[in-house]
């Protein structure tokens, strides 16, 4: 069960806190540069350096400012966005083992894709991130509507609409080769070749995202408390829980619009982060938005280097490395600590 | 109420009725009995009639024994080859029986059955062939697989399909039709493709997103090319076997250092002269724009690089006629 406990941070704990993240946001920044020296082209490192900080047009440091840079930056905010989201979930529901797409995101995303393929409607990289973005929200609109009464009533509306939604997806695709054809591509979440898509919208509505959830994640921890205590304490539940859905969309939606599905992000992220936080909402969201790109580009650069015959999309690495992360959490901390 | 014996009389006569149906009686095998001879095909040595009257031909088979005007009974759909088709080639395509889908896993074996064949050829990669009940179909007729392996070889293939349909005769006449036409354009670029280093880019399999498709000599985008004197420098970093020996997918970080030595690139384009959106992918990259030959002005859009017979190969020589006209002005 999440630890609910919650009381006054003394000043040295705040301190502590505001250091930590301090490091992580430095660790954060190392790994970005990192990540942009490294590639399918040999690139100097002074040429990464000074591409970042004074560059002369030259082609290699046209690989890091066209090809490299806007990918670190997608990945961090696909990574801050999925892990936050993650949190979001959780508190929301009590549930540990919940995740984004557990509301139906993904699946709405992917049924929605998988519609428009047939229709002919996912030309472009436009296209198809209005189209992914259309259906997660549609799906966690109906969702919200058939569920919103209780937290377990909208997790398992969630889970029955996106069997559905795989349903029909998967006939539809079984049906028409061209449409499993452009559908494959786009279920394997990836940060390659997404350069050029118009990234500037879903990534400052995933920027609006991030802080709405840092000033909601007060009343986060008055609700997390449940909701007799949390009514008792003074909270709107019914507001709290309906931004915090809001939130989820726009954080899973925009990411799954632009990178595709991307699993065990959002679920253990906060798990991580929540040994840190020490039971804090606040806290926690903070770490999160530090431990989610961190984890992002660690896998990207995993997805790149581990295969000397060339790439593999980012969402099979996080899958990799989520899994045994997670087992390695529940065995250190315990079942107890989820 | 049914009893045992009823059953099997039932059971004779619904197998005489199939039996019947898929043509498969004795009597209609004497009547269609004639010369044979031993063919070999990708699937083995096959006894095939010498002279086949009814012949069915799905994939790259079909557009093939088309214009070699062989005696089709039925053919699977061919869409990706409608736009390289000829009125007369097309009213043909239309008329014949469509007896399986554009993959092999569509093929309606019943309608197969149905068309009465004395010869199927089937015209897919060696590795789809797996997807075809290729036994089912030599309950039919003999079956002849002759696939595409490096995307030059429709030369070899279509004429191996040709033969085995027994319709040699109209694919020579196209193939010297040709020939002949590659000769004239050889002739008329000799002073400026010969000297050139070219390099191109495809849209051919799977390309994943950051990647790009570079083809060489040999390729979909530059077998027709070569025949008029176009060589396309390099080769892959490691051969895969089939159409991996001639083209491969490298990075878009790989497109500076894989086209720096380049003085002209052609990229592949729909009939129509719309990029793909793997090309468009390419060509909307910084590292496209700033190439040198990009920046010279020599990057041609070649359409029509799908063509795998002597016929729409004659119209990938127009396109390429057209589209490297700008080189003899310069």
């Amino acid at each position: 069960m999440i630890s609910t406990e919650t009381r006054p941070a003394p000043t040295s704990t705040a301190r502590w806190h505001v250091a930590v993240l301090v490091g992580g946001f430095a660790l954060l920044a190392a790994v970005a540069v990192v990540s942009i020296g490294i590639g399918a082209q040999a690139v100097p490192p002074m040429d990464v350096l000074r591409a970042l900080v004074a560059p002369d047009g030259s082609a290699n440091q046209l690989i890091v400012l066209e090809v490299r840079a806007p990918r670190a930056l997608l990945a961090i905010g696909v990574g801050a966005a999925l892990g936050v989201a993650g949190v979001l979930i959780q508190t929301l529901s009590r549930n540990a083992l919940a995740e984004p797409g557990i509301l139906g995101v993904s699946t709405g995303a992917g049924f929605a894709m998988t519609i428009g393929a047939a229709l002919g409607g996912v030309a472009s990289p436009a296209a198809e991130l209005l189209v992914a973005t259309l259906g997660a929200a549609g799906a966690t609109l109906l969702v919200y509507a058939v569920g919103r009464t209780a937290p377990l009533r909208l997790v398992l509306t969630g889970v029955a609409l996106s069997a559905v939604l795989s349903g029909i997806s998967l006939g539809l695709r079984l049906m028409s080769p061209d449409v499993f054809d452009k559908y494959r591509f786009w279920s394997v979440g990836s940060l390659a070749g997404r350069e050029q898509a118009p990234l500037l919208v879903p990534m400052l509505a995933i920027g609006l995202a991030l802080v709405g959830a840092l000033l909601l994640s007060r009343s986060l921890n008055a609700a997390a408390l449940g909701e007799a205590v949390a009514r008792t304490l003074g909270a709107n539940i019914a507001r709290v829980r309906l931004a915090t859905l809001v939130l989820i969309t726009v954080l899973a939606g925009a990411a799954t619009a632009v990178a595709g599905p991307i699993l065990f992000v959002g679920l253990i992220v906060p798990h991580v982060a929540r040994r840190l936080a020490r039971g804090s909402v606040p806290w926690l969201t903070g770490y999160a938005l530090v431990l989610g790109p961190l984890l992002m580009l660690l896998a990207d650069i995993g997805s790149r280097v581990l295969l000397p015959t060339g790439e593999v999309p980012v969402a099979i690495v996080t899958g990799f490395l989520g899994g045994p992360m997670l087992i390695w959490a529940v065995r250190k901390y315990g079942a107890g600590s989820l | 109420m049914f009893t045992r014996r009823s059953a099997r009389f039932g059971g004779a006569l619904l197998l005489a009725i199939a039996v019947a149906a898929t043509g498969c009686g004795t009597s209609e095998s004497q009547d269609t009995e004639g010369e044979t001879r031993v063919f070999a095909a990708d699937n083995g040595e096959i006894t095939i009639p010498a002279d086949p009257q009814r012949v069915v031909a799905t994939g790259y088979a079909v557009p093939a024994l088309i214009e070699a005007d062989a005696p089709l009974v039925g053919i699977s759909t061919w869409k990706r080859g409608l736009p390289m088709m000829t009125k007369q080639d097309r009213a043909r395509y239309d008329e014949l029986e469509k007896v399986a889908g554009e993959q092999a896993t569509e093929t309606n074996y019943e309608a197969i059955a149905g068309a009465d064949p004395d010869l199927i050829v089937i015209g897919v990669p060696q590795p789809v062939l797996g997807d075809i009940d290729v036994e089912r179909l030599e309950s039919i007729a003999p079956v002849v697989a002759i696939g595409p392996t490096v995307p030059s070889a429709w030369r070899e293939n279509t004429k191996k399909q040709a033969d085995a349909a027994g319709a040699l005769a109209k694919f020579d006449e196209t193939k010297s039709e040709y020939e002949g036409k590659a000769e004239e354009l050889a002739g008329k670029y000799e002073d400026v493709l010969p000297d050139l280093k070219l390099a191109h880019v495809g849209s051919y399999g799977e390309v994943d997103s950051g990647n790009f498709q570079r083809e060489f000599n040999d390729s979909w985008g530059t077998n027709v090319a070569n025949d008029i004197g176009a060589n396309y420098y390099g080769e892959v970093k490691e051969k895969g076997g089939g159409s991996q020996d001639v083209s491969e997918y490298p990075s878009i970080e790989e497109l500076p250092s894989a086209f720096a030595e380049a003085d002209a690139i052609t990229y592949s384009v729909e009939a129509d002269g719309t990029p793909p959106p793997a090309v468009q992918y390419v060509l909307d990259s910084e590292l496209w724009k700033d190439l040198p030959a990009v920046k010279a002005d020599k990057a041609f859009p070649i359409p029509l690089t799908e063509a795998a017979t002597y016929r729409q190969a004659m119209q990938a020589l127009d396109a390429l006629d057209e589209s490297l006209a700008p080189l003899l002005e310069k």
